[in-house]
């Protein structure tokens, strides 16, 4: 009951002035956030920015009906390309990122069209699969890869002027990293929420719900759930390769099974069926265990139990927290409605003294 | 002639569900493809549309060899097709549903949905306005904003058929358009088949009520154990003796 009553209200309720000025606002914020934040905190903030990119883009996929146990593989993916062709032929980090993004991107629609034949669980599974491979697959060029040591040294941004009128050098300090990473992820949402608002993003909603419907008014599904892995794995590698070249050290396990499986809970814990859900999960799961460092070492424990938690008490995500705190304050308001007729009734019961039941028909009449 | 079919069979495993089938339905004609159970006849209706590949034979539609072609190619040819057990959009509103449906008619273009280019939205705008057509048409305009999950069966029903009409079908296959809803359900539907029949859609009907078969189709084909045992008139077909056998059992008569 409680649940239909969530599911039915419009998404876009909120629509309009609000939403932009709170965005806005938002915005600004984490555009002044360096002023007032030290450089741990600086640092903290680039990372959740990252993740976001990464969370976002794994709900395009899960939105298609498929949910990718390997979605941090593809990051790696868009990191080692970026990096050793960056290290190797000496090209600069702002031609190797997008390669590193196009090489996660054409890997997802090589392993999509593999894949494509399987739906929900048999995806995850096979999807499970090559996030445990492509770690694995880091030993087959030791020398190119760095093996299970990692790659070291990877050149940073180069500094940029725009117009000869604003120069940026990203080796003196942090800050212009996390600009490079907050543009870089209000793009990546941007354009996610396009694709999801749009045509496309009803075509991959509505091949998730049912694909013999689906197929029947002529959508082409596979193609359909290519695309969405292609989108997704996209913006990944973008994040990944980004990643390298901002913290100058990758290594196999950062791309392997655990990441995966953080950035799902993320997901499933901010909600996945609101575009914010990612959003505001990523923020408030990757910032508690470390901003709580005496959490530190429990920090797996700590967001099994969220996920548990979230699973039984919030199924529509935290994003679903505010509707639900909204019903409950409806809820309190018709109580003390009712408390209110109740001793109204009392009061008249004790001016007239007649018969409660009596005056309750007048009420009614 | 809009479809034939030649020497159609599909097997699963070694059961042949649908052997050396030969049919065809002419343009604007209503043909009635009945038989009892596992007669095969859904079967013909996935095969047709694509959504199974056939062991051996061929499918000519329009004049074109669609044997084995995928179901979303013969959507785009043409064919559109309801369901026995309606799958649908269930998250989305009988609305959403139907404009998702109407994308077809409009080219689907990446960039152009990223950037919100004018051109887009005008498509856009085309495509709500003939959803809204669409919803009158099949008479779904008061279950407009309502979830598809928590749709009666025959609005599901309902709801089916405006799918399949939205890709302007030019054959229409319909699955058991009235099986398992009540009366009243059943009336609004036969209303809405009558007027995609009135606008010279041709039809293949598969369905277990006689009485609307016999008095909707034009010709009716009859299949037991996936082969054809006789094709005619409906009162042709009423007084076939195969026909009777099929359903009643043979060897006793009356």
């Amino acid at each position: 009951m409680l649940q239909k009553k969530i599911t039915t209200v419009p998404p876009d309720r909120k629509s309009g002035l609000n939403t932009i000025i709170c965005c806005a606002g938002l915005i600004i914020l984490l555009f002044l956030a360096p002023l007032f934040l030290g450089s741990y905190h600086i640092f903290l903030a680039t990372l959740t920015l990252m993740h976001i990119i990464l969370t976002s883009s794994l709900r395009i996929i899960y939105i298609s009906g498929q949910l990718s146990l390997g979605h941090a593989a593809f990051m790696g993916i868009g990191a080692y390309i970026s990096a050793i062709l960056a290290l190797n032929m000496g090209w600069t980090p702002w031609i190797t990122i997008p390669l590193g993004g196009l090489a996660a991107m054409i890997t997802a629609g090589i392993i999509g069209f593999s894949f494509s034949r399987l739906r929900t669980i048999y995806f995850s599974m096979a999807s499970l699969f090559l996030g445990v491979m492509i770690t694995k697959l880091v030993g087959v060029f030791p020398k190119l890869t760095g093996d299970m040591t990692g790659l070291m040294s990877i050149p940073g941004l180069n500094e940029v002027t725009i117009f000869s009128l604003l120069q940026i050098n990203f080796a003196a300090s942090r800050i212009p990293y996390y600009y490079y990473f907050l543009i870089l992820s209000l793009l990546t949402l941007l354009i996610l929420y396009r694709v999801e608002h749009s045509r496309i993003g009803l075509t991959l909603k509505a091949v998730a719900q049912s694909h013999l419907a689906a197929s029947s008014i002529g959508i082409n599904e596979r193609a359909v759930r290519i695309l969405a892995l292609a989108i997704g794995c996209f913006f990944a590698g973008i994040a990944g390769a980004s990643y390298a070249h901002y913290v100058t050290f990758i290594s196999p396990s950062t791309f392997g099974l655990m990441p995966s499986i953080y950035l799902i809970v993320y997901l499933i814990v901010g909600g996945t069926g609101n575009f914010v859900g990612p959003i505001v999960g990523t923020t408030v799961l990757y910032l508690i265990p470390h901003l709580m460092s005496e959490l530190k070492g429990f920090a797996p424990f700590v967001l099994g139990g969220v996920l548990i938690l979230s699973v039984f008490l919030l199924p529509q995500g935290m994003v679903s927290l505010l509707d639900r705190i909204t019903l409950w304050l409806n809820k309190i308001k018709l109580l003390l409605n009712q408390l209110k007729l109740w001793s109204n009734q009392a009061k008249l019961h004790n001016k007239s003294k007649l018969p409660i039941s009596k005056i309750n028909k007048k009420e009614v009449s | 002639m809009l479809l034939k079919t030649t020497a159609l069979t599909k097997h699963f495993g070694g059961l042949a569900a649908v052997s050396q089938f030969d049919m065809f339905i002419n343009k604007g004609e209503i043909v009635g493809l009945i038989g009892p159970n596992g007669a095969g006849k859904t079967t013909i209706i996935n095969l047709i549309s694509g959504f199974l590949k056939s062991s051996s034979g061929n499918i000519i539609f329009d004049e074109e060899d669609i044997t084995s072609k995928p179901a979303h190619i013969m959507a785009r040819m043409g064919i559109g097709r309801t369901f026995q057990i309606t799958p649908m959009f269930f998250e989305f509103s009988t609305f959403k549903n139907i404009v998702a449906s109407h994308y077809l008619a409009a080219e689907s273009c990446f960039w152009g949905a990223i950037f919100n280019t004018s051109k887009y939205r005008n498509k856009e705008e085309h495509i709500v306005k003939l959803a809204e057509e669409t919803l009158e048409f099949v008479g779904l305009s008061k279950a407009r904003n309502e979830l598809a999950k928590n749709l009666p069966h025959g609005y599901q029903k309902l709801l089916d058929l405006a799918r399949a009409l939205a890709i302007k079908p030019k054959l229409l296959l319909l699955d058991e358009p009235i099986g398992g809803i009540s009366s009243d359900e059943i009336n609004l539907v036969l209303k809405a088949i009558d007027k995609v029949r009135s606008q010279g859609t041709t039809i293949l009907l598969v369905e277990h009520n006689m009485e609307v078969v016999m008095s909707i189709c034009d010709r009716i084909i009859v299949a037991n154990y996936g082969q054809k045992i006789a094709e005619g008139t409906p009162d042709e077909v009423r007084r076939d003796k195969d026909v009777i056998s099929a359903y009643f059992g043979g060897e006793y008569h009356a």
